[in-house]
């Protein structure tokens, strides 16, 4: 038997990686139009060239003992415990929508159950949302800003978004606990849409 | 015969797995975000919209049997440095637990999982690929070689 049908020759090896190589360089090329061209007509798809997280600070991600806190400071924003929450919200001004809360999860989350009166405000999306909270936030006195709480930064990441827009950012406060905290306690929850009237206590 | 079910298994993990992910776009960007490894927003977000998709159509390929070696050369590009970044995080997440207690979403599509898990699913997924690579699982393909 030739043994040259078995043992490929050094050139013969050679050929077949370069081949493999171009294969892999046009499924690549496919791969990637595909994504972009996706990206491009999706309403879901990322604007590539925004800055999705500002005012983050590189390198505190994995930090496992960073409190969201120091994160707050950091991002040069107020924070507001679960206590301090509760009393804006039960403040006649809440009804006269001097002060406004701001939740900054995203729409499933926000159907599911969310602090009662409170925006809607996907900071990954907020030209969807802008238009109705910008003015809302600008004649507001108080603005607070929540999301699930524990290590979710949406909630910084919503009140940059919207200091940046032009509001005031003394006038933001971003609640800690979050919507997490919120149902700990046992504090109403809204069901579906804002002002749907479907208010329920909260189980934890 | 087992390196044509290695293709098919190997393709309709990553095509699930890629959907996952293009799915939710966001949850995949933040997920790579926590790596640390991209800080750039135009790069970060570039590969949180793109990755997803080369794992879909490499997957789709490898079940359809084309462009076999190519596809599964890419999967182990993708699979190696991912492994290793999951690795990196499980170390540095490391405090007085256990290695293998670790559990985080690694951003795979497949949820919270152990580590100890994940790695091992990876490199068994990195074998099978070699395997593609080396040239079996020819079989029932509808062109093993695009070029």
């Amino acid at each position: 038997m030739n043994k040259n049908l078995k043992c490929p020759s050094a050139s013969g090896r050679r050929t077949e990686l370069k081949g493999i190589l171009r294969e892999a360089i046009v499924v690549a090329a496919a791969g990637a139009t595909l994504a972009f061209v996706v990206n491009a007509i999706s309403p879901r798809g990322l604007t590539l060239t925004r800055n999705y997280f500002p005012g983050a600070t590189n390198g505190i991600v994995s930090a496992p003992v960073l409190s969201p806190i120091t994160g707050i400071k950091q991002k040069g924003l107020k924070w507001l415990d679960g206590q301090q929450t509760l009393r804006l919200f039960d403040d006649p001004r809440y009804l006269q929508h001097l002060i406004v809360f701001i939740d900054a999860r995203d729409g499933d989350q926000y159907q599911k159950g969310h602090i009662p009166g409170a925006y809607e405000f996907d900071p990954y999306y907020p030209e969807q949302y802008l238009a109705t909270v910008l003015p809302v936030c600008q004649a507001a006195e108080d603005i607070v800003v929540y999301c699930d709480g524990g290590d979710c930064e949406d909630s910084q990441f919503a009140a940059v978004t919207l200091r940046d827009a032009g509001i005031p950012n003394q006038k933001l406060s971003v609640f800690v606990g979050g919507m997490a905290a919120w149902t700990t306690n046992g504090w109403p929850v809204e069901i579906g849409g804002r002002n749907s009237r479907n208010v329920r206590k909260a189980t934890s | 015969m087992a390196a044509v079910l290695a293709r098919c298994l190997v393709g309709a993990v990553f095509v699930y797995m890629g959907c996952v992910k293009a799915l939710h776009p966001v949850e995949f960007l933040k997920m790579v975000r926590q790596y640390e490894v991209v800080h750039d927003p135009f790069l970060l977000n570039s590969i949180a919209a793109a990755l997803p998709w080369f794992e879909v159509v490499c997957g789709a390929l490898l079940l359809a049997g084309i462009a076999v070696r190519g596809s599964a050369l890419i999967l182990i590009a993708l699979l190696v440095p991912f492994s290793w970044m999951v690795l990196h995080r499980a170390v540095a997440l490391q405090a007085s637990i256990p290695f293998c207690a670790i559990r985080f979403d690694c951003g795979c599509g497949g949820g919270e999982v152990p580590v100890c898990r994940k790695l091992l699913e990876n490199v068994f997924l990195v074998l099978l690929c070699g395997w593609l690579l080396a040239g079996r699982g020819r079989n029932f393909c509808v062109r093993y070689r695009l070029i």
